[in-house]
């Protein structure tokens, strides 16, 4: 009976897979022979005008709507005056300097605070942690700002990160413990948290720009959109997965509501929380280049403009000071919260007990007294500035002279024999029979819900007109994802039974996430021209990380005791691993792989500036144009693309658990 | 009470700002600075120039497109270089309700066509003349074009009308598209670097032509006709059998530039150099070294008699 | 002497699953436990009635998932009944307002989990402390109170500990120790000792008892183990799908089980070591025999003896006779 129920099932899947062979081989054939050409190209006329729509609403918003005593504009104005003001603060104190007065009028009333203290302090904190090897980390981290010469603009991008990353971890906190007292809000946010995920931030940076003004601000704000949700989220995740019988402890104990949620919630499920604000972390730092782009300045404007230049040195040391900032960052901000709590000592005054924050301030006191006097305090003296670009450069040169036709032609091989046929693939199903699998997927793993979703965003694909632009776009994130899953699946297998192995992979990987991808994608022109191939290693290259971190996490936990009974049964290393960890941590792979492809998909804009005609290139086609509708429209063609893929394999991944029972 | 905030925020501001002086606000006027070095040159002589005259001016990186989102609502003030080429679209765009406003042109002239470094020639001495193209298209083609000659076109956003040249003129050439400007010349620095073949769009004034030894094909001249009207030309059935046109460089600027601070506005519009001297300017600063404030204030302290007239 | 009920549960109710209000209403308030399973309901108690008395150990016993939790919570309102109502000290706990049940929790009820359900962010002391912090009393005043509490559950020494710094034992001390911060009249212990190992169960059973003579508290008392139960119980409820099948003293348990799972329940139990004289002696006031056992005693205590005399005498603590008790009684007793 059971046999038979799965023998029905391979059998259909067998017929779809024909069906769509042979639609793929003889579409245009079938079409012409009906007279049905919009079987193929879904017909001109058809396409609905939304982004025409979109503009004129996102237009008046702008400019007429308003709530009676002030307007919509007034009202995020305002708000940008409120982020404005600790943002200045901040600026001025660890790198503009306290102003008065503008322009080339202003005096400074103080300097800001010199290189040697911001260090003093950082490391500090560091110390605080007891935790040698933070100290030393960190110290590294921000001695590479100095010494690269990438100080001032570092302490731009700080100022914008120690804004950011406060604003949008609070929010996000606050979102999450809504929605977790209200499932209605829960509801309602999810699919918003969703889109601003996966609508590409190019979509949206002139509507921001408008409601915000041209300068940090909006950047600040994009930056917080982009980097919040997964807060909201973890947020949600960690209150919802507290031990039942510790809330009900609260409540026994008397705690009111607020109470409960204060004293026993929040501080319990802090570990977790800590993920999310890692998350915050990285994403912010992502964020500098496009923040850049909007008025931000710091680090990210220096990339840019280097890269522009062709200065490929010059982006690569501005681009791993951002990688150094974003690992000091975070590694502390995790150490800070998990100093190991120190029994405390009664009775000591307060000048013993504060002794170490009271010499700091002594030190910082002194420090800045005496930088009028001392140019070194000032500035970090230039000539000792390192400068590494020339290496860089030659080395990319070197490589291009010697390897250039090997390269060529691997690259070759590659675009005939894997790329293509992807392509040709995709772009050869006729929309309608796509839709058709898509809902069946759909309703394979999710029934009716799933179903109904997969078909209505990806008919959203179609009025808009999108479609083929779309297929491209599966095209490049599939065969990139394929690839990054190869190469990804096994590091993470690796890093998964070789701890000293996961060490120093994490560092890479975080390496990878926080580079900002312009620093690779111009040598990687220069060493495979412009087109399909380049764009597809970007993606490759930045959507590599959960692949091999999902992996890692779940081949290190399956549960010891059933590897200790394979073991008993005899199984050599390589059983062990192919017929018992691999299975078991396939849902958790999976996972992975839909992480890969949400990053391969917030990767596409990118892409678009190496000539790539997807999506992204739709989206940045709006952005160039100013074209607020066509940007938001097609940047929900990306987010819907995501959303189909995220929740078809999540449902997978669960019923995979399901099926192991280990929900 | 629609302005309430407005209201509140200049009761605010009002403490901070000093006394006025001959000019009509002392608030900063913000220049917005891109990534190329003339573009670098031209703001900051023209923001040298307002400081002369008494204005205070505050220098803004800004992306070439979202700036005009700035531009439009007040937040930035004066955009020193907008290509005619590559910015048509957006000063349409936002000059229509007239809160952007197109200040003229910087004098200068923008040159954009098939460029190809002095290497080439060996290769295909009938160059620089177009109608080589055709002998050597194979020298200029790669694996995936070959037979055909590949070239590098601008990101497809820049427009240029270059698929349709091909056609007209009946080149055995394929038109690929780079994404950005930066990849463009990331594939030109590698192609140089090999002394490979490449032939691209390469646009002046731009550290390009300074940097690399090349020419720019010599294509049928551009007319008006020569786009619009398909018999004009060696194919009489089709247009765009021509070079490209060299847009000139429009300086636009924010409405309220000419509400707050009318002189000022007076100076930008008087402003211009030619595309000589910015050659110059720029190949002093690419090339030889030179910081851009050096060159900048070197420019200002042999041309006083120019700029002085702009500030009248 | 009269028994004051402290709490008094009244046909209480508890369904899971979708408006079950709704659904008991449509049925009467009592379908049928077929119906409930038809219609996707979770029966979770069903029409449980009980009296908790003053000072007295009521210990609930019961498969998994027969119920126990559900009951405990739904008498500390962690849980909302479905129906019925519930009163504590005559307050009806359904209709007291949100303010008064924390008042009523802060200062009358304490609660221990089965697994500790202790704070990870906090020390020992602060563990404890903690119902006093959310009373809002100060620092100083609350650690007071806390070091008695933990001079009473014996952790002198370890306060400035955090919870996984300690053994399970001690991690339930805490967590004793913590339900006791306020002097609550009213003592929820939801499997207290199930977590631990036998030994270390046995220790905290007698630590438990201790407590318990020197503080005098009712409390409701969850196990899963009879022996538990029977060392500590003044009664015992038994439930069984939601239903409470018996209530009684364990003497009555063993001696006359309502039903067979009651009987299956208690079978396999060592009775000698569980019953006292008092349940299975002839009561004869009049007996003359010389060798005397107290009624209080243990059977397995007083086979010996009575085996050798063929009879004895029982006598009670003011050495008043009260029976007597046979060789073919203690055997049959033994035997069957
Ligand atoms: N929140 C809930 N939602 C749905 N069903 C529940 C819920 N809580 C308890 N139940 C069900 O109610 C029944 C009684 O559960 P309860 O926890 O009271 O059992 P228990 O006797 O304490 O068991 P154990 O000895 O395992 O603790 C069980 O069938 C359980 O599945
Ligand atoms: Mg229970």
């Amino acid at each position: 009976m059971i046999s038979n129920i799965q023998n029905n099932k391979k059998i259909t899947f067998f017929l779809l897979f024909i069906i769509t062979f042979i639609l793929y081989f003889y579409g245009k054939e079938i079409a012409s022979y009906f007279d049905a050409k919009w079987i193929i190209k879904y017909p001109k006329h058809y396409i609905f005008p939304i982004s025409k729509y979109t503009s004129l609403f996102v237009k008046w918003l702008m400019d007429e709507a308003t709530f009676g005593i002030f307007s919509f504009r007034d009202l995020t104005r305002f708000i940008a005056w409120l982020i404005q003001q600790p943002y200045n603060l901040i600026l001025a104190l660890i790198s503009k300097g306290f102003l008065q007065g503008q322009g080339q009028d202003a005096v400074e009333i103080l300097p800001p605070l010199s290189w040697i203290s911001v260090i003093t302090i950082i490391v500090s904190m560091a110390l605080y942690t007891k935790d040698k090897i933070l100290v030393a980390l960190v110290a590294f981290a921000f001695f590479y700002l100095v010494i690269f010469g990438q100080w001032e603009s570092s302490m731009v991008t700080l100022s914008s990160i120690i804004i950011a990353v406060p604003v949008g971890v609070i929010i996000g906190l606050i979102l999450g413990i809504l929605s977790y007292k209200s499932e209605i809000l829960e509801r309602i946010i999810s699919p918003i948290l969703d889109l601003m995920q996966t609508v590409p931030v190019f979509a949206y940076l002139v509507p921001i720009l408008v409601m915000f003004g041209f300068g940090p601000v909006s950047a600040l704000i994009a930056t917080i959109i982009y980097s919040m949700p997964p807060m909201v989220r973890t947020t949600l995740l960690a209150l919802k997965s507290i031990d039942p019988q510790i809330k009900e402890c609260g409540l026994m104990s008397g705690c009111t509501e607020r109470q409960l949620l204060w004293k026993v919630l929040v501080p319990v499920s802090k570990p977790t929380l800590m993920v999310g604000v890692n998350q915050v972390i990285m994403l912010s730092l992502n964020m500098v280049i496009i923040a850049s782009m909007i008025g931000a300045g710091g680090l990210g404007y220096d990339v840019l403009a280097s890269l522009r230049r062709l200065n490929i040195g010059v982006g690569f040391e501005t681009g791993v000071a951002i990688v150094v900032l974003a690992i000091a960052l975070d590694r502390l901000s995790q150490a800070f919260v998990n100093i190991p709590a120190r029994k405390r000592k009664k009775n000591i005054s307060f000048f013993k007990k504060n002794f170490n924050i009271i010499t700091l301030f002594i030190f910082i006191i002194v420090i800045y007294l005496l930088s009028p006097f001392l140019p070194l305090i000032k500035n970090f003296p230039e000539n000792l500035v390192f400068n590494t670009s020339l290496f860089w450069e030659e080395l990319v040169k070197y490589i291009n002279i010697n390897y250039y036709d090997n390269l060529e032609s691997f690259k070759v091989t590659l675009l005939t024999y894997f790329m293509l046929p992807i392509k040709r693939f995709f772009l050869g199903i006729p929309w309608p029979w796509f839709i058709t699998i898509l809902t069946i997927t759909g309703w394979y793993f999710g029934k009716l819900r799933l179903a109904f979703l997969c078909l209505v965003l990806s008919l959203f694909i179609v009025v808009t007109g999108l479609w083929e632009k779309a297929m491209i776009t599966l095209y490049l994130c599939g065969s990139s994802v394929l690839i990054a899953s190869m190469i990804g699946i096994p590091l993470g297998v690796w890093a998964g039974v070789n701890a000293r192995a996961n060490k120093a992979l994490t560092v890479f990987i975080d390496t990878l996430q926080t580079l900002p991808s312009f620093v690779y994608l111009i040598p990687v022109v220069m060493l495979f021209r412009v087109g399909d191939f380049t764009a597809m290693l970007a993606v490759i290259l930045y959507a590599l990380a959960p692949a091999v971190r999902y992996t890692a996490h779940g081949i290190k936990n399956i549960n010891n005791q059933i590897v200790e009974a394979a073991l008993i049964c005899g199984c050599s290393p390589r059983q062990l691993l192919f017929k018992i960890k691999l299975p078991l941590a396939l849902p958790e792979i999976l996972l992975g792989i839909n992480q890969t492809i949400m990053l391969a998909l917030s990767m596409l804009v990118i892409t678009a500036l190496v000539g790539t005609r997807d999506l992204g290139q739709e989206v940045y086609i709006a952005l160039t144009k100013a074209d607020i509708g066509r940007g938001l429209v097609s940047g929900l063609c990306v987010a819907f693309i995501s959303i189909i893929a995220d929740r078809i394999i999540k449902s997978g991944s669960n019923k995979l658990k399901d099926k192991y029972g280990m929900i | 009470m629609k302005n309430f905030f407005a209201i509140f925020f200049s009761i605010f501001f009002i403490g901070f700002s000093s006394s006025l002086s001959a000019v009509e606000s002392k608030d900063p006027i913000k220049l917005t600075l891109h990534d190329w070095t003339g573009q670098l040159i031209t703001t900051n002589i023209m923001a040298e120039v307002l400081k002369k005259a008494g204005y205070n001016v505050e220098l803004v990186p800004a992306d070439y497109i979202a700036q005009f989102a700035g531009l439009q609502t007040g937040d930035l003030h004066v955009a020193m270089e907008m290509w005619e080429t590559t910015g048509r679209d957006a000063i349409d765009e936002y000059t229509a309700d007239g809160r952007v406003v197109n200040v003229g042109s910087t004098g200068m002239d923008a040159i954009e066509e098939w460029w190809y470094p002095t290497y080439m020639k060996e290769k295909c001495p009938g160059l620089p003349n177009w109608e080589a193209l055709n002998d050597c298209a194979e020298a200029f083609a790669t694996p995936e074009t070959s037979p055909k000659g590949r070239y590098l076109g601008g990101p497809v956003t820049w427009g240029g009308f270059d698929d349709e040249r091909v056609e007209a003129l009946n080149l055995d050439w394929e038109v690929i598209h780079a994404g950005t400007d930066a990849a463009l010349f990331a594939e030109l620095e590698s192609a140089y670097q090999r002394k490979a073949p490449i032939m691209l769009w390469v646009y002046a004034p731009h550290w390009a032509p300074s940097k690399y030894s090349g020419e720019f094909v010599d294509f049928p001249p551009y007319t008006t006709e020569c786009y619009t009207d398909p018999s004009w030309g060696i194919n009489k059935n089709s247009a765009y059998d021509c070079g490209k046109p060299r847009g000139p460089i429009w300086k636009v600027a924010s409405s309220m530039l000419k509400d707050k601070w009318p002189g000022a506005y007076d100076a930008v519009e008087a402003f211009t150099l030619d595309s000589n001297e910015m050659g110059n300017l720029v190949a002093s600063v690419d090339l030889d070294g030179n910081t851009v404030e050096a060159v900048v204030a070197d420019w200002m302290s042999s041309n006083e008699g120019r700029w002085s007239t702009w500030i009248k | 002497m009269k028994k004051n009920p402290k709490l008094i549960c009244k046909n209480v109710w508890k369904l899971f699953g979708n408006n079950p209000k709704d659904f008991l209403l449509k049925h009467n308030n009592n379908p049928s436990d077929d119906t409930i399973k038809k219609e996707g309901y979770i029966q979770a108690i069903r029409d449980a009635s009980v009296e908790v008395f003053e000072n007295e150990i009521l210990v609930i016993m019961g498969l998994s998932g027969s119920g126990k939790s559900t009951l405990v919570r739904c008498m500390s309102r962690l849980v909302e009944p479905t129906i019925g109502e519930i009163f504590f000290e005559d307050i009806n706990m359904g209709e007291i307002s949100k303010k008064e049940l924390i008042e009523i929790r802060r200062h009358k009820m304490g609660m221990v989990f089965q697994h500790f359900a202790l704070f990870p962010h906090r020390t020992v002391i602060e563990n404890i402390a903690f119902p006093l912090e959310v009373q809002g009393i100060g620092r100083n005043e609350r650690e007071k109170s806390a070091m008695e509490i933990i001079e009473l559950v014996g952790l002198e020494g370890r306060e400035n500990y955090f919870p996984k710094e300690l053994s399970g034992g001690q991690q339930q001390r805490v967590g004793i120790g913590r339900s006791l911060a306020v002097k609550p009249e009213l003592w929820f212990l939801d499997e207290p000792f199930s977590a631990l190992d036998p030994l270390i169960r046995k220790e905290m059973q007698n630590e438990f008892l201790r407590i318990q003579s020197a503080l005098k508290k009712t409390i409701i008392f969850i196990t899963h183990d009879f022996d538990e139960a029977i060392r500590l119980a003044d009664r015992i409820i038994i439930m069984n799908e939601g239903k409470i099948v018996q209530i009684g003293s364990p003497e009555d348990l063993i001696m006359k089980p309502a039903d067979e799972y009651v009987k299956e329940f208690t079978e396999d139990l060592p009775r000698e070591r569980l019953l006292s004289v008092k349940s299975i002696m002839t009561k004869d006031q009049n007996s003359k025999y010389d060798v005397t056992v107290y009624e209080n005693e243990k059977v397995f205590k007083i086979v010996e003896k009575v085996l050798t005399n063929g009879i004895v005498r029982v006598i009670d603590n003011n050495n008043k006779t009260v029976g007597s008790i046979d060789k073919e009684t203690v055997s049959r007793f033994l035997y069957n």
